[in-house]
């Protein structure tokens, strides 16, 4: 565990994505270091959403290699993978709380399939996790009943169960009001530095991403346009990454041809 | 992860040694509250802990609950680095009777 | 799609090379899905991922308890128009004493299997693909595999050995209930008494026409859990996409059962 602490936590090397036969990754090349906080942006069809997709195993690359945490989850047999999946965490977009089990339940599931712990553990490291994203007594409550802040702090309660050493974070801020979404990033710092987790987070809102990140890589259509520390992305002169900062409509070179041929023949 | 139960000064002091996580926390819980049940006092001696994760932890909640209810000492010592902020994460370094060493603890008792 | 530019009308033929293949694929994906949920019930215990006894009772619940009354009060229904439509037929023949047997013969070996299964493809089939195409639209489907419990174990396993275990039940019950159905017309109807209907039952049944149906009623349980559960695990498009998933396992599930009656009924009878 020691010796690969030198090493990144994730490569990604020449990933090639594509989503029937459009090209959505192309030929992304990245590294996350143990500890950091690296914050993938983009907006919208940038390709940032495919890309975690492919960091957490869900989707097959058409070609290039995915290591986390030492193991090559493009061609990892299926028990490896099983076995690196109780290493990281994942706090998805909407929660993804199960809707038929309590709060509680649901951060238990997967010591409840993975560990064998005595049942007053199980609800004592319930508890605590908890008590960490501040939703102390709210273990027998239904996601339902929950409101947006209170299910993404839940999901966040579930993903840090098993103590991983890798947690990622799909949209943290997405549908929050300020101040519920600044209270999750001063969260995700929290783990970080209590924790010595290493957090990849995916977003498109620059506020949070500048405060909490260690390194932004920038996505724009499916190609990295830069990766960087906070001020060495501010201080880029690309003009796409300048567009996505100052939150511009992209204006692109029309191909006259080309558009024709779009209208005319889709 | 290994573990050892010494007698000092009045108390059953439990060692654990390594990294303390889902694998053997069980083993950890199960020492403690041994000792808990032959109504001795007990401290938890962390110092030569190298990681210990939050079932780690929560054996150390249900140790203290325990030893409250049978009202018997319970404490923890040498708590250091990758333990405590663990315990601080959750607020615990607050909860917990924290002492240095299991000297300090027994002057501390009076 | 990729090829649509070349040719924008696909011909007759290359649609229906495309739907076959589509159906070819989509029956495959079926039967894989039987084969490792059985593979899950087995093997499970062996590989510390067992499948949980109580998300087994739980499905027994909703799938069978539940569907008791429903298919109780539709079997007794079927044993009385079985009675009425034998008494009118075989009046021709003066022979309205006979309908006793074809009650029995039918109501055991065909409807009995036939109406649970179509009550319960409504009932869960339908629940069960909206309930794991919501899953999939909330990206909890994502969320079971990226914490190392296979979706299939967690979601399908369950349901197939809950089928197996209340499709042959709740067929017993139907069959019990249509036969009391048949009774209670024949008794109004011709004046025939409960002990010689059942006495005449008893006579033209062998213990080969129950198991007949009992057995159909466990490929019928297979065929509705797969078809719902590959729709649910198949939907994309939001909410829509779940309308559409639970119709289409619906409609899907009792077309495969009427024709695998058939094809059953064909091979046991021959």
């Amino acid at each position: 565990m020691n010796a690969s602490a030198a090493q990144p936590v994730i490569e990604v090397n020449e990933l090639v994505a594509h989503y029937g036969s459009r090209k959505i990754l192309d030929r992304i090349n990245m590294q996350v270091e143990s500890g950091e906080i690296m914050i993938i942006m983009g907006g919208s069809g940038s390709g940032k959403s495919t890309l975690l997709r492919h960091l957490l195993g869900l989707n097959r690359p058409t070609s290039g290699h995915i290591r986390v945490l030492g193991v090559d989850i493009t061609r990892a047999p299926a028990h490896t993978v099983h076995a690196l999946r109780k290493r990281m965490g994942v706090a998805f977009q909407g929660g993804a709380l199960f809707s038929s089990l309590t709060v509680g339940e649901n951060i238990k599931l997967p010591l409840r399939e993975h560990a064998r712990l005595d049942e007053a553990t199980m609800n004592i490291m319930t508890r605590l996790k908890l008590e960490v994203v501040n939703l102390a007594g709210f273990e027998n409550l239904m996601p339902a009943q929950l409101s947006g802040g209170m299910i993404k702090r839940a999901a966040v309660a579930r993903a840090i169960i098993m103590d991983p050493k890798l947690l990622f974070f799909d949209e943290p801020s997405a549908g929050l009001d300020p101040v519920v979404s600044a209270e999750l990033d001063e969260l995700i710092l929290r783990l970080r530095d209590a924790m010595g987790m290493t957090i990849v987070v995916v977003t498109h809102e620059l506020d949070s991403a500048f405060k909490i990140a260690d390194r932004i890589t920038v996505l724009d259509h499916g190609r990295i346009l830069m990766t960087g520390t906070v001020d060495e992305v501010r201080g880029c002169d690309n003009t796409r990454v300048q567009d996505l900062l100052n939150r511009r409509p992209r204006d692109e070179e029309i191909d006259a041809d080309e558009y024709m041929q779009r209208l005319t023949e889709g | 992860m290994s573990y050892r139960v010494r007698d000092d000064s009045g108390y059953a002091v439990v060692e654990l040694t390594g990294e303390v996580d889902l694998s053997c926390s069980p083993e950890a819980r199960s020492a403690i509250l041994s000792c808990l049940k032959d109504t001795r006092n007990v401290l938890v001696d962390l110092s030569r802990v190298t990681y210990i994760d939050s079932s780690g932890v929560a054996s150390l909640v249900e140790g203290y609950q325990t030893a409250k209810k049978k009202k018997l000492k319970f404490g923890l010592v040498g708590v250091s680095g990758a333990a405590l902020n663990v315990l601080k994460l959750a607020r615990l370094d607050k909860v917990f009777p924290i002492h240095d060493t299991v000297a300090a603890r027994v002057k501390a008792d009076g | 799609m990729a090829d649509a530019h070349t040719h924008p009308q696909p011909t007759f033929l290359e649609q229906l090379g495309r739907a076959t293949v589509d159906a070819v694929e989509e029956f495959g994906y079926y039967f894989l899905l039987f084969v490792e949920s059985i593979y899950w019930l087995i093997a499970g215990p062996f590989r510390h991922q067992p499948v949980r006894p109580p998300s087994i009772a739980a499905q027994m619940m909703t799938i069978g308890v539940a569907a008791i009354p429903i298919v109780f009060i539709l079997s007794f229904t079927i044993g009385i128009m079985l009675a009425i439509q034998g008494i009118h037929t075989l009046k021709t023949f003066g022979a309205e004493q006979q309908v006793v047997t074809g009650i029995a013969l039918s109501v055991t070996r065909e409807f009995g299997a036939l109406i649970t299964a179509i009550v319960v493809a409504g009932r869960s089939g339908s629940a069960l693909a909206a309930r794991i195409g919501t899953m999939q639209v909330s990206q909890e489907i994502d969320a079971l595999r990226v914490m190392s419990i296979n979706p299939v174990r967690y979601l399908s396993s369950p349901v197939l050995a809950a089928m197996l275990v209340m499709l042959p039940s709740l067929t017993y019950l139907a069959d019990l209930s249509g036969l009391l159905g048949g009774a209670v017309f024949t008794n109004l109807e011709l004046g025939l008494s409960y002990n010689a209907y059942i006495d005449r039952t008893l006579d033209a049944l062998v213990v080969d026409d129950v198991m007949q149906g009992l057995n159909k009623s466990l490929v019928f349980g297979v065929i509705i859990t797969v078809i719902g559960i590959s729709n649910g695990f198949q939907v994309t498009g939001g909410a829509e996409g779940v309308g559409r998933a639970t119709t289409r396992s619906v409609v899907l599930s009792i077309s495969y059962i009427v024709v695998a009656d058939m094809m059953f009924t064909y091979f046991l009878n021959r």
